[in-house]
C-alpha cells in the first residue's frame, strides 16, 4: 500500500483554540448545559442526605413520623427536579454540540473542495470523508457521554465530599484516602492505552481502505475473476482491526479491575472511620450516610476516569477537523476586466523536481481563436491545460489573459472567465437540474433547457422519466458516458467563461458516443478563446491553429492545411488517423 | 461463508443468527455479567452487615465478618465483569468480522449484485450497520444482567421485609413499562439521524469524487452550499432525537426517584416500629437507590435494540438484494454466438467470431454499443434470440466458468492502487518476456518509460496519478495478460493518439493470435487489423467484410470516416 499524503492535523494549540470558539458561538445553550447539568447533580445529592436523616430519625433519640415523611417528599420532589434538568440538560447540551460540528463539517468540506483536486486525490477522498463523517460521529457520542457525565460527576463529587466533611471531618479524610489509588489507576493507564488507540485508528483506516477498493472497483475484479485477492485484504485487514479492539477492551477491563479496587479501598476507610467515630460520639446515622455518600461516587468517580479515555480519542477526531478547518478560506472574487488575447511566457512545470513536464512554453492565442494540441501520452498537453485553466500553478513563467495575470490570481477569480472540461466524467447524485446548476444555481429552466438543447441533449433528457427532475448518478438513472460528458459541456455553456479548455473532454465517451459530442463541442468553443486537447483529429482539423508537443515542448504549429503541407510530424499523425 | 445454511432474509434472523453462531462465547460472558450485577446489588447489603454487626454494636469481630463480606462482593463483581464483558466483546468483534467478510463476499460474488446503494453507502454497511449488529450481544448481555440484579434485589428486599419488597417488586415493572412509551419515539428519530447523517456523508464523497469537474466550472460554492444544507439536515435530526433521549434519562431518573421515595417512607415507617434494623434500612435504601443504573439501561435496551435491528435489516436487505449477473451449472466449451438478439435498441444482431478469428465492430450509435457490451457481459438478457458460449445461453452458464473462457474488459476499467507491474499484473503470474509482449502491445511500454521507477512506479487509488490514456492502456495490458480464450475490447483506444492507436491495432492483432477477439470500434486502424468487420445500424448487421471491402459501402464510411 503506498504512502497516502493525509491532509493536515492541527497541533494541540490550534485544537483547543478552535474548540474554544466553536463554545463561545452558542453561549446561551452552554450555559444552560452548565447550569441545568449542575443543578440535576444536585437534586441528585438530596436523597442520599435526606435517607442519612431518616436512619438518625428511627434510631435517634427523638425518632418521629414527621421527619421520616418530608424526608420522603423531600425525596419525591427532588426526583422530580432531577428528572426534568437532566432532560433540560441533555437537550441543550446537543443545541449546543450539533450547530458547532455541523458548522465545523461545512467548514471542513468547503475547504477541501477549495483544495486543489490533486492534493485531495492524494490524500484519497476517503481521508475527507472519514473526516465529515466519522470524526464528526465520534465527537458527537464522545461529547453526548462526557460532557453529561463529566459535569453531573463533578458536581455529585464537590457535593458528596462537601457532605462527608459536614457529617464528621475524619469521614471525609477516610473518603479522601482513595484519591492516591485512583490516581496510579490512571497514570498507570493513560500512556498505556494511547498507542494502542492510534494503532486502532490505522488498523480501522487499512479495512476502510481495503472496503472501498474492492467496492469502487467491483465490476473490473468481476471482469477478471480477481476478488478473492480483493477479499483475502478486507478479511486480513478487518481481522487486524478485531485483534487490535480486543487488545484495547483488555487493556480498559485491566482498568476497570484497578478502579475497583480504588472503590474498595476508599469504602473500607470509611466504613473504618465511621466504626471510629461513632465510639468517638458520633451517630450511626453520620457513619451510614457516609457510607452511602461514598457507594455513589463509585459511577461519578468513573466518569471522571473514563474521560481522560475520551478526551483522548474525541481530541484526535478534533485535531483532524480543525487541521482542514483551519485551511485558508478561498479569497472572495476580485472585479479585474479580463478580455483580449491568451499570453503565455515562458512556461515551465515540473510535478517532481528536475523531471520537466512542460519546458518552456511561450505562445499567444488571440481572442476567440480555437487552439488544439495534439501529441504522444507524456508530452505535456494535459498539464499545459491545467495551466492555462489556472488548476496547476506553473513552476515556472507566467499566463495573461489581456492585461490579467491568471497566473497570480485567486482560483475563484479564474474560475469566472476559464472552464476546463477533463475526460474524468463524474455525474452527481441527483436530478439533472441539480447536476446543471452546480454551474449556475439560479438559472431558469429555460436557461438550462437552452443549455441542453445547445449540446445536443435536450431530446434525450426530455425523454428521461421526469425530465430535469430525474435522479441521475450513481444512485439513480443510468447516463452513458457521452450523454454524462454533454452536461459537463451543458455546465460550461450556464457558466460562460472567456476561455475554455478542454483536456480530451471527448475520450471517455468511446468512439461512437464521441461523434455525437463534436458537435457539443463546437456549440461550447463558439465565441470563446479555446484550447482543445485532442487525440481524435478531426478536433484538430476543426481548430484554427494546431500545436503539437513533444517533452514538454511545442515542436510544430500552424492550421491544420499548412501542417499537412509541411509534413512533419502532424502530417504522419494524420496520415495514421485518416486511413 | 454460511455454508449450507440459507441467508437470513430479515433483520431479526441476522440477529439470531449472530446470537446462534456465537452461543459459546455468550454462554460463559452472560453469566458472569450477571454474576456482576448481582454483587453490584449486593454492595449496599454488605454495607448494611458492616453497619449492623460493627458500627452499630462497636464488635471488632462483627466489623471484620462485614468487611470481609465486602471485599467477597468486590471480587467478584470486578472479575466478573471483566471476563464476562471480554467473552462479549470477543462475541461482537468477531461477529462484527463475520458480517464485514460476508457482505464483502455477496458485493465480490462472481455473479455481482443488483443494488440502488452508492458504493458510499455500502461502506457505511459493511463498517458501522456491521459493527450496530454484534451489539446486541451487549444489549443481551446487560438485559440478563439488569434482569438478574434485579431479581436479586427483590428478593433481599422480600427476605427483610415483605411489604417494601411488594413495593419494590410492583415499582420496578412500572417503572421500565412507562419509559417504554417514550422509547418509540426515541428509535424512529434514531432513524431519521442515521439517514439524514448517512446522506450528508454519501453528498460529501460523490462531490469529493467528481471534484475535477466541479473545479472545472468552479462550482466549489454551490456544491459547499448543497452540502451544508444535507449538514443541517442531520443536525437538526440530531438535536430532535437529543430531546427525547433527554425525555427518556430523565423519565426514568425521575420515576426511579419516586420509587426510591416512597421505599424510604415504608422502610422509614416500618424501623419506627421496630421492625427492620438500621443495617437493613440501609441496605433496602440503598438497593432501591441502586435499582436506577439497571432501569436506565433497560429502559434505553429497547430504542438500542431497534436501533442494532434497523442495521441488521439494512444488511439482509443487501445479502438479499438479487445478483447482477445470471448464473447456472453448465460448463460448455466451444464457441461465442449470438443469433438475432433483441435488447433495445439492438433489434436482431448476428455475431458468430470463429475460432481464433478478430472480429471488429462498428456500432453506430452509443446506446447499441453498450447494450451489445451488455449482453456479452450477460449483464442483460435478451429479449429475443440467444447469446450462446458452446450452444447454452450465456444465463446458463456457470458465472465462473463464463468468465473464465469469456473476458469482456470494461470500458471503465478500475486501476487499483499499488504499481504499474501491479495494475497489469495483478497475480504476478507474468513471465519477463510475456510481460514486455503485452506492454509493448497496449504502448504501456511508453507509460512505462516517462517515468525513471518505470515498472514499479507508484499509482494512487482508482489511478488518479495517471492520464485518461495512461490508464486506458494498462487496462488493456491487463487484459490481454489474462489471455482469455474470447477477448471482448471496448472501445480500447478512445484516448490515445493516431499513431499509438496503429501500434495498438498491430499490438492486439500480434497478442491475440490464434485467440477469439471481438473488438467494438469505430477506429479505422482497429477496424483494418480485424480478419472481419461488422457493421452495425439500428441494431442489426447491416454489412460485413473486410475493412477495405467495407470503404466501397457508404453506409460504413459514414460511421468510420473521421
Amino acid at each position: 500500500m503506498s504512502a497516502r499524503e493525509l491532509l493536515p492535523t492541527a497541533t494541540g494549540r490550534d485544537t483547543a483554540r478552535l474548540a474554544w470558539t466553536l463554545v463561545r458561538r452558542r453561549p446561551g445553550a452552554v450555559w444552560l448545559t452548565l447550569l441545568a447539568f449542575v443543578g440535576a447533580g444536585a437534586a441528585g445529592v438530596v436523597p442520599v442526605w435526606l435517607i442519612g436523616q431518616v436512619v438518625d430519625a428511627a434510631f435517634g433519640e427523638d425518632a418521629s413520623t414527621g421527619t421520616v415523611v418530608r424526608a420522603a417528599l423531600g425525596i419525591a420532589v427532588s426526583a422530580v427536579v432531577w428528572g426534568a434538568l437532566t432532560a433540560v440538560a441533555i437537550a441543550a447540551l446537543t443545541r449546543a454540540v450539533a450547530p458547532a460540528l455541523a458548522t465545523l463539517r461545512e467548514d471542513v468540506l468547503d475547504r477541501a473542495l477549495h483544495l486543489p483536486s490533486q492534493r485531495v486525490e492524494a490524500a484519497g477522498v476517503g481521508d475527507v470523508v472519514a473526516r465529515v463523517g466519522d470524526d464528526v460521529r465520534t465527537l458527537t457520542e464522545s461529547l453526548d457521554e462526557a460532557v453529561p457525565a463529566l459535569l453531573t460527576a463533578l458536581v455529585t463529587i464537590v457535593f458528596t465530599v462537601g457532605g462527608l466533611f459536614g457529617l464528621d471531618w475524619r469521614l471525609g479524610v477516610a473518603g479522601l484516602a482513595s484519591a492516591p489509588a485512583y490516581v496510579l489507576a490512571v497514570r498507570w493507564y493513560l500512556p498505556l492505552s494511547l498507542p494502542w488507540y492510534q494503532r486502532e485508528r490505522i488498523a480501522e483506516g487499512e479495512r476502510a481502505q481495503a472496503l472501498v477498493t474492492g467496492m469502487q472497483g467491483a465490476a473490473t475484479l468481476r471482469a477478471f475473476g480477481r476478488e478473492d485477492r480483493a477479499l483475502a485484504a478486507i478479511d486480513r485487514s478487518s481481522r487486524g482491526a478485531v485483534e487490535i479492539t480486543v487488545g484495547v477492551y483488555r487493556l480498559l477491563t485491566r482498568f476497570g479491575a484497578r478502579l475497583n479496587g480504588s472503590e474498595l479501598l476508599g469504602l473500607t476507610a470509611v466504613l473504618l472511620a465511621g466504626f471510629w467515630t461513632v465510639r468517638a460520639g458520633g451517630t450511626v446515622g453520620e457513619a451510614t450516610a457516609a457510607a452511602l455518600f461514598f457507594h455513589r461516587l463509585f459511577n461519578p468517580i468513573g466518569a471522571v476516569v473514563h474521560t481522560f479515555d475520551t478526551v483522548q480519542s474525541s481530541g484526535a477526531a478534533l485535531a483532524r477537523l480543525a487541521g482542514v478547518a483551519g485551511l485558508p478560506v478561498a479569497p472572495a472574487p476580485a472585479q479585474a476586466p479580463a478580455e483580449g488575447d491568451l499570453t503565455l511566457a515562458g512556461l515551465r512545470h515540473a510535478y517532481e523536481p528536475g523531471h520537466d513536464v512542460l519546458a518552456d512554453v511561450s505562445l499567444v492565442l488571440a481572442a476567440g481563436e480555437r487552439v488544439a494540441v495534439v501529441g504522444a501520452t507524456g508530452a505535456g498537453k494535459s498539464t499545459l491545460g491545467a495551466v492555462v485553466a489556472g488548476a496547476v500553478s506553473p513552476t515556472a513563467g507566467r499566463v495573461h489573459l489581456g492585461a490579467w495575470e491568471l497566473t497570480a490570481a485567486a482560483e475563484a477569480d479564474v474560475r469566472r472567465r476559464v472552464a476546463l472540461v477533463t475526460q474524468e466524467v463524474h455525474v452527481f447524485a441527483g436530478s439533472v437540474r441539480d447536476n446543471l446548476g452546480l454551474a449556475a444555481p439560479d438559472a431558469p429552466d429555460d436557461a438550462l433547457l437552452e443549455a441542453l438543447d445547445r449540446v445536443g441533449a435536450r431530446r434525450w433528457v426530455g425523454a428521461l422519466p421526469t425530465g430535469l427532475d430525474t435522479v441521475v448518478g450513481e444512485h439513480g438513472h443510468p447516463l452513458t458516458a457521452a450523454q454524462a460528458q454533454q452536461l459537463a459541456l451543458a455546465r460550461v455553456l450556464l457558466r460562460d467563461p472567456v476561455l475554455v479548455v478542454l483536456d480530451e473532454a471527448t475520450a471517455e465517451a468511446g468512439s461512437a458516443g464521441a461523434r455525437d459530442l463534436d458537435a457539443a463541442t463546437d456549440a461550447v468553443v463558439a465565441g470563446r478563446t479555446a484550447l482543445v486537447v485532442a487525440h481524435r483529429l478531426d478536433q484538430a482539423r476543426a481548430a484554427d491553429r494546431v500545436l503539437v508537443m513533444e517533452a514538454g515542448r511545442v515542436v510544430e504549429q500552424g492550421p491544420h492545411d499548412d501542417l499537412l503541407t509541411a509534413g512533419g510530424r502532424y502530417a504522419a499523425l494524420w496520415a495514421a488517423w485518416s486511413r | 461463508m454460511s455454508g449450507a445454511v440459507a441467508t437470513p432474509t430479515t433483520g431479526l434472523g441476522i440477529l439470531r443468527r449472530a446470537v446462534c453462531r456465537h452461543r459459546r462465547v455468550l454462554a460463559y460472558g452472560f453469566p458472569l455479567l450477571a454474576a456482576w450485577q448481582v454483587c453490584e446489588t449486593l454492595v449496599p447489603a454488605a454495607i448494611g452487615l458492616v453497619i449492623d454487626r460493627g458500627v452499630a454494636t462497636g464488635s471488632v469481630g462483627g466489623l471484620v465478618l462485614g468487611l470481609a463480606a465486602l471485599i467477597a462482593v468486590f471480587a467478584v463483581l470486578s472479575n466478573g465483569y471483566r471476563f464476562g464483558s471480554r467473552f462479549v466483546v470477543r462475541g461482537i468483534e468477531e461477529e462484527g468480522h463475520l458480517l464485514r467478510t460476508e457482505l464483502a463476499a455477496h458485493l465480490l460474488d462472481p455473479r455481482g449484485v443488483r443494488t440502488p446503494l452508492l458504493s458510499g453507502e455500502t461502506l457505511s454497511l459493511a463498517t458501522s450497520d456491521a459493527t450496530l449488529v454484534p451489539m446486541v450481544f451487549r444489549q443481551l448481555g446487560f438485559a440478563v444482567a439488569a434482569t438478574a440484579g434485579l431479581v436479586v434485589a427483590a428478593t433481599y428486599v422480600l427476605l427483610v421485609d415483605v411489604r417494601v419488597g411488594l413495593l419494590v417488586l410492583l415499582g420496578v415493572p412500572a417503572v421500565v413499562a412507562i419509559v417504554q412509551l417514550v422509547s418509540p419515539v426515541v428509535a424512529r428519530r434514531t432513524h431519521t439521524q442515521q439517514e439524514r447523517t448517512a446522506a450528508a456523508s454519501g453528498l460529501a464523497g460523490d462531490l469529493l469524487s467528481g471534484l475535477r469537474a466541479l473545479k472545472g466550472i468552479g462550482g466549489e460554492d454551490v456544491a459547499a452550499r448543497r452540502y451544508a444544507g444535507a449538514s443541517a439536515d442531520a443536525r437538526d435530526a440530531t438535536i430532535r432525537l437529543a430531546r427525547s433521549w433527554g425525555a427518556l434519562d430523565g423519565l426514568t431518573l425521575a420515576l426511579s426517584g419516586l420509587l426510591l421515595a416512597a421505599v424510604t417512607l415504608l422502610a422509614g415507617l416500618r424501623a419506627l416500629d421496630g421492625d427492620i434494623s438500621v443495617g437493613e434500612l440501609v441496605a433496602l435504601v440503598g438497593i432501591t437507590q441502586f435499582l436506577a443504573e439497571p432501569l436506565t439501561a433497560l429502559g434505553s435496551l429497547s430504542a438500542q435494540f431497534a436501533r442494532s435491528r434497523a442495521s441488521a435489516q439494512r444488511i439482509a436487505d443487501l445479502l438479499a438484494a438479487p445478483p447482477l449477473l445470471p448464473s447456472g451449472d453448465a460448463t460448455p466449451v466451444g464457441d461465442l454466438r449470438l443469433d438475432g438478439v433483441v435488447a433495445d435498441p439492438l433489434a436482431g444482431l448476428d455475431l458468430a467470431p470463429g475460432d481464433g478469428e478478430l472480429v471488429a465492430v462498428a456500432v453506430e450509435d452509443p446506446d447499441s454499443a453498450e447494450a451489445l457490451g451488455a449482453v456479452l457481459s450477460a449483464l442483460r438478457p435478451t429479449e429475443q434470440g440467444a447469446a450462446t458460449l458452446g450452444d447454452v445461453p450465456l444465463a446458463e452458464v456457470d458465472a465462473r466458468h463464463r468468465r473464465a473462457h469469456l473476458l469482456v474488459a470494461p470500458h471503465h476499467a478500475t486501476v487499483f492502487e499499488g504499481t504499474l507491474r501491479s495494475a497489469v499484473d495483478p497475480g504476478s503470474e507474468l513471465s519477463a518476456e510475456r510481460l514486455e509482449e503485452v506492454l509493448a502491445a497496449s504502448a504501456a511500454d511508453e507509460v512505462v518509460s516517462l517515468h525513471p521507477d518505470g515498472l514499479e512506479r507508484a499509482v494512487r487509488a482508482a489511478g488518479t496519478s495517471l492520464s485518461g490514456g495512461q490508464r486506458q492502456r494498462l487496462a488493456l495490458a491487463r487484459a490481454l495478460a489474462a489471455d482469455p480464450p474470447v477477448l471482448v475490447l471496448q472501445d480500447p483506444t478512445s484516448a490515445v493518439d493516431a499513431v499509438t492507436e496503429q501500434n495498438v491495432a498491430d499490438g492486439v492483432r500480434r497478442v491475440r493470435a490464434g485467440r477469439t477477439t471481438i473488438v467494438l470500434t469505430t477506429s479505422p486502424a482497429l477496424l483494418a487489423a480485424a480478419d472481419r468487420v461488422l457493421l452495425v445500424r439500428e441494431g442489426r448487421v447491416v454489412a460485413e467484410g473486410s475493412h477495405a471491402d467495407l470503404l466501397g459501402e457508404s453506409a460504413y464510411v459514414e460511421v468510420v470516416l473521421r
